[in-house]
């Protein structure tokens, strides 16, 4: 791929930008984050499932904004990114869930604490 | 003032203070002495030489990754002499402070270090050895290796290649510069909570040791970035996955490590350092601070760590074995998948350093398995390089002694991790020395693998190969040192001899202690070997000169190139063939073919910006330790100015024209074949023959079955 | 495979290129720049690991829980500043699509202005919350709270001098490959920090005021 000598705006990191894309990822992550909010605040649904409900709208939001935002996805173009992405993201999931398995157990064991709430 | 200080702040100068400078320790004071002298006297050389202008223009403001891997090196070799003197205090201390009625000098009531002064002494080997002395050393050679590897002129990014250097080189700085301004940290080369907190070490040695590792941190995910762009983006045509040389595999998976830990460290620090200087109460004893969180933070970067550390290892020696066994290494793709998988599972074991804190059996026993899992991917390698020298025609000079001594330390070192997976064992043995031999032998073989390296890679470098017999004397002398030194330290963490101790109060353990300080002597012997190997090789230069193909039966790309390499690397981008490029154009009588024309090529301008914002990290480093704001602030806008500067005035580079490339080339050529000329080596030694490295009247090992199992290794 | 099951013939091999091979520039620059920003989501991740352990009852030690300082709306306020000067900015890189130069700055103008806004809302809570003697020194809660969401606050600063600057080259240089290089990186760095955001609102304060 030789681009050394061509207009830069037609490289396709340019080509590929669409604002139906964009106001996409923006409409459907300022939607959920409304939707996350009201509910919050109005307390309507109890604690646990609560936390049910805004996780996934954060995690539909993000996989929105990570699509249309950050175009990942399987063009040959994007592949690279794509790949990094993927191994990045069970990291972050290990990071912070083997954190909390180890200090849940870890507070199991050592804390003996009435009342202790999370 | 957010924090309570001890020792007085002035807006002025920070913490800073002539009582600050130890004046009165008897060790520094004469340290200092003779590094100022020393320092005199290299810049009053390089002065009276006129070198200043070279020295700038070729070396301090270089983006080629070649120039950039030697100084790497060079600063790893400087610092593993600075950690290796640590490591000489420690064993001095303990070999003289053992029971009650030792003596005791300079303040110390057993021994010659105060027990603060000691803890000094092995955070400071700790921190050095690995991240200033190990990493760097890794880096360089990944640095200068990597792009002739697979057929690149420079690397991705060449101006943050540098950029990593200076920061790396701000880092030692820092460190170096605690000696004589300061303390430096007493709470290990990890770190704990609460000890760390400025309530239980009010002085700036916890500060200089937050922001050296903080900029090594830096300087290392850059690079980490480099090559993981450079492997993907930039290799040669032809240079499909499958025939990438198996040290850029190793590379590969190594910085992938590197980019996904080095973050939690900086994360892990900064928290520190929040509770240091913004009064954060993350890792306190109380107001709802968690101490352990600290060890798990640190260890979430600290276990991939090591990973990254080793693997590069692993890779030099899997250059190194298939070179002077003269066969293809044995079973690629199962090495391939062993390096991911290591990458991959040494994401998981990190609790393993902290079994004993209390996390429980269920996460316990789930981390013991993953770290059992993580010897398997190893046992593998291991079994590979066995089978790459079973039926070869193996060459035993120095290299390949360095890197077999390499293999038996990894079995050694591999092994006790293996025990101390188990949690019951490592109850027993937790925070004894027989964890220090265990990593002192996993370090060992990296620095076996490195030594190895040298030798193997010199030649490449700068175009005469280094002293066989020296090489090997300073390797046998070193490796009497390991067994004097690590034998002992099994034994005595079996014994129960707990680690970082500065009174030794088991007068049962003196006699192991005594033969370990006999061990120091001799690694001093072996520093002096490798200085007479030093002036031995570089005086006999014009005798040892060598060709592209320096060794006779060098396997992979980087051997097609000129030695020393030219700056441009290649004149001409190769075409890639097969796995083992070299080899099979050697194999197929096609390794002296040129290119038949030239075309220009673009090359990246040299930069001043690149050190300069690295002295602008080491006075911001500086300026942070002491807490001195308004220099914060000044360098901070400074870098930030110079980083924007650069952004505007871009780098076109330069071109080299095909006319100019054919003369160089031809030079190169001429100069190649006089030296094929006139040498002739027969090699000789202590205790191994090398042989001769122009046996042209061999057949080609390739056609005798290469694989001793009945498998075909061609897959 | 051994070296030498090479399926290539080495007498009509093609030993030289002679293609003129040329690594791609623009998607170096991105690819690298992509993986810098993942391993600053590990930033965030690792952060978050804190935050979790934190953000117990006992972290805060009998003082002010995120229920008692978090206004969800505010912060909303804050959300959607962002979203918007997010997706302004991705409009100035449509514009960049078809050339148009002052489509480009206006678009990174409105981000520029967005950011600020956000950065303004931020920085009034946390003086309002100094106010009330809520600071790092607090608890270690309280610590993992203020950190986590003001580090997202100083890449959102740094962004917002990246902007300038970019202004700045658009405007002097016009569209050269290198100035095009970093619209592209910006664009993935200023949309990452709407992604890390949406962690941070939901986990943060959306859960800490619910708890």
């Amino acid at each position: 791929m030789s681009h050394g000598h061509d207009d830069p705006t037609l490289h396709p990191e340019v080509q590929m930008s669409t604002s139906r894309g964009y106001f996409s990822g923006f409409a459907i992550s300022s939607i959920l984050m409304l939707i996350a909010t009201f509910l919050v605040t109005s307390r309507a649904v109890p604690p646990f499932g609560l936390l049910m409900v805004i996780a996934v709208c954060a995690g539909i939001a993000v996989i929105a904004q990570i699509y249309f935002l950050l175009h990942i996805d399987i063009s040959e173009h994007n592949i690279w990114n794509t790949v990094a992405l993927v191994l990045f993201m069970p990291l972050f999931l290990i990071t912070i869930g083997l954190t909390w398995w180890m200090f849940s157990q870890l507070y199991l064991h050592t804390m003996i604490m009435p009342g202790m709430t999370h | 003032m957010l924090v309570d200080l001890a020792g007085g702040w002035s807006p002025m100068l920070g913490r800073l203070a002539w009582s600050q400078i130890p004046y009165d320790n008897p060790i520094l004071a004469p340290l200092f002495v003779a590094v100022v002298i020393g320092a005199i006297l290299v810049l009053g050389l390089i002065t009276y030489y006129g070198k200043w202008t070279y020295l700038w223009k070729e070396w301090l403001t270089t983006v080629d990754h070649k120039k950039l891997g030697v100084m790497y090196i060079l600063i790893g070799l400087v610092m593993l002499f600075r950690g290796f003197i640590d490591g000489l205090m420690i064993r001095t201390q303990q070999a003289w402070g053992v029971g009650s009625h030792s003596s005791g000098v300079f303040g110390a009531l057993h021994g010659y270090l105060t027990p603060f002064h000691f803890g000094q002494v092995y955070s400071a080997h700790g921190v050095i050895m690995i991240l200033l002395a190990a990493t760097p050393l890794l880096v360089g050679f990944m640095n200068i290796i990597v792009p002739i590897q697979i057929g690149a002129r420079d690397m991705a990014y060449p101006y943050l290649n540098a950029l990593g250097l200076w920061i790396t080189a701000a880092a030692g700085a820092l460190i170096m510069i605690s000696l004589f301004v300061g303390d430096f940290a007493h709470n290990g080369w990890f770190g704990y909570a609460p000890i760390f907190e400025l309530q239980y070490s009010p002085g700036v040695g916890v500060d200089y040791w937050i922001w050296t590792m903080e900029l090594v941190a830096l300087g290392t995910t850059l690079g980490g970035i480099n090559i993981l762009a450079t492997i993907i983006k930039m290799r040669a045509p032809g240079m499909t996955w499958g025939r990438l040389p198996i040290f850029v595999w190793a590379t590969l998976s190594a910085n992938v490590i590197a980019l996904t830990s080095f973050p939690a460290l900086q994360v892990a620090l900064a928290l520190v350092a929040a509770d240091r200087y913004l009064g954060a109460h993350f890792f306190t004893a109380g107001l709802g601070g968690n101490l352990m969180l600290y060890t798990n933070l640190f260890w979430i970067w600290g276990h991939p760590e090591v990973y990254f550390v080793i693997l590069p290892a692993f890779g030099m020696m899997s250059e190194i074995f298939p070179t002077f066994s003269e066969k293809p290494l044995f079973g690629y793709i199962t090495m391939v998948l062993a390096s991911m998988a290591i990458a991959g599972v040494s994401w998981l074991v990190w609790l393993h350093h902290f079994f004993t804190m209390g996390a429980g059996p269920y996460v316990n026993s789930a981390f013991s398995v993953a770290t059992m899992l993580v010897g398997i991917p190893t046992g593998v390698k291991v079994f590979n390089w066995a089978f790459t020298m079973y039926r070869g025609r193996l060459t035993f000079n120095a290299a390949m002694l360095w890197a077999i001594g390499a293999l038996f330390l990894l079995l050694i070192g591999g092994l006790t991790g293996m025990m101390l997976a188990v949690p019951a064992i490592n109850y027993m043995v937790h925070n004894s020395v027989f964890v220090v031999a265990h990593f002192h032998s996993m370090l060992l073989t990296i620095v076996y693998a490195i030594f190895a390296s040298v030798i193997y890679w010199f030649p490449k470098v700068f175009g005469f190969k280094l002293d066989e017999f020296w090489a090997k004397t300073m390797f046998w002398l070193f490796s009497a040192g390991t067994a004097l030194v690590f034998v002992p330290m099994y034994m005595l963490g079996f014994m129960g001899m707990t680690r970082r101790l500065d009174y030794v109060f088991n007068t049962v353990w003196h006699p192991y202690l005594l033969v370990m300080e006999f061990g120091i002597a001799v690694y001093m012997l072996s520093v002096l070997a490798f200085f007479a190997l030093l002036y031995v090789s570089i005086r006999d230069h014009a005798k040892n000169q060598v060709g592209a193909d320096a060794w006779g039966t060098s396997r992979s790309l980087e051997w097609l190139t000129h030695s020393p390499v030219p700056f441009y690397n290649f004149a001409v981008l190769p075409h890639i063939s097969a796995r083992d490029e070299v080899a099979w154009r050697r194999d197929n009588g096609i390794d002296h073919v040129q290119p038949d024309h030239y075309e220009d090529i673009h090359m990246p301008n040299n930069t001043g910006v690149a050190i300069i914002l690295g002295g602008l990290t080491f006075v911001l480093g500086f300026a942070l330790v002491w807490r001195i704001w308004w220099l914060c602030a000044l360098t901070l806008l400074a870098i930030i100015a110079l980083v924007i500067y650069r952004s505007f005035k871009g780098d076109p580079g330069y071109i080299i024209t095909a006319a100019e490339l054919e003369k160089m080339e031809k030079e190169a050529m001429r100069r190649e074949a006089q030296v094929g000329k006139q040498r002739r080596q027969a090699g000789s030694g202590v205790l191994g023959e090398a042989i001769a490295y122009e046996r042209s009247d061999l057949p080609p090992l390739v056609s005798r079955p290469s694989s001793p199992v009945g498998l075909d290794h061609r897959s | 495979m051994s070296s030498h099951a090479s399926n290539v013939d080495p007498k009509t091999a093609e030993l030289w290129d002679k293609s003129h091979y040329q690594h791609d520039v623009i998607s170096t620059r991105t690819f690298g720049y992509f993986m810098y920003l993942l391993s600053d989501g590990m930033l965030f991740a690792t952060l978050f690991a804190a935050y979790g352990v934190l953000s117990y009852q006992h972290s805060y030690f009998g003082g002010p829980t995120p229920a008692e300082f978090v206004k969800p709306w505010y912060t909303f306020a804050q959300t959607m500043a962002l979203f918007f000067s997010v997706l302004t900015y991705g409009l100035g890189m449509n514009a960049l699509k078809h050339k148009n130069k002052s489509g480009l700055i206006n678009g990174l103008i409105a981000a520029f202005v967005l950011g600020v806004l956000f950065l303004a809302l931020d920085i009034h809570d946390m003086m309002h919350l100094a106010s009330l003697g809520i600071t790092v020194a607090t608890s270690g809660g309280v610590s993992a709270f203020i950190v986590l969401t003001q580090v997202h606050a100083a890449h959102i600063f740094f962004g917002l001098i990246w902007i300038l600057v970019m202004m700045a080259q658009v405007l002097s240089k016009g569209f050269t490959t290198d100035v095009v290089g970093r619209l592209l990186t910006l664009r993935m760095f200023w949309h990452l920090q709407a992604i890390i955001w949406v962690f941070v609102y939901v986990f943060v304060y959306l859960w800490g005021y619910m708890s």
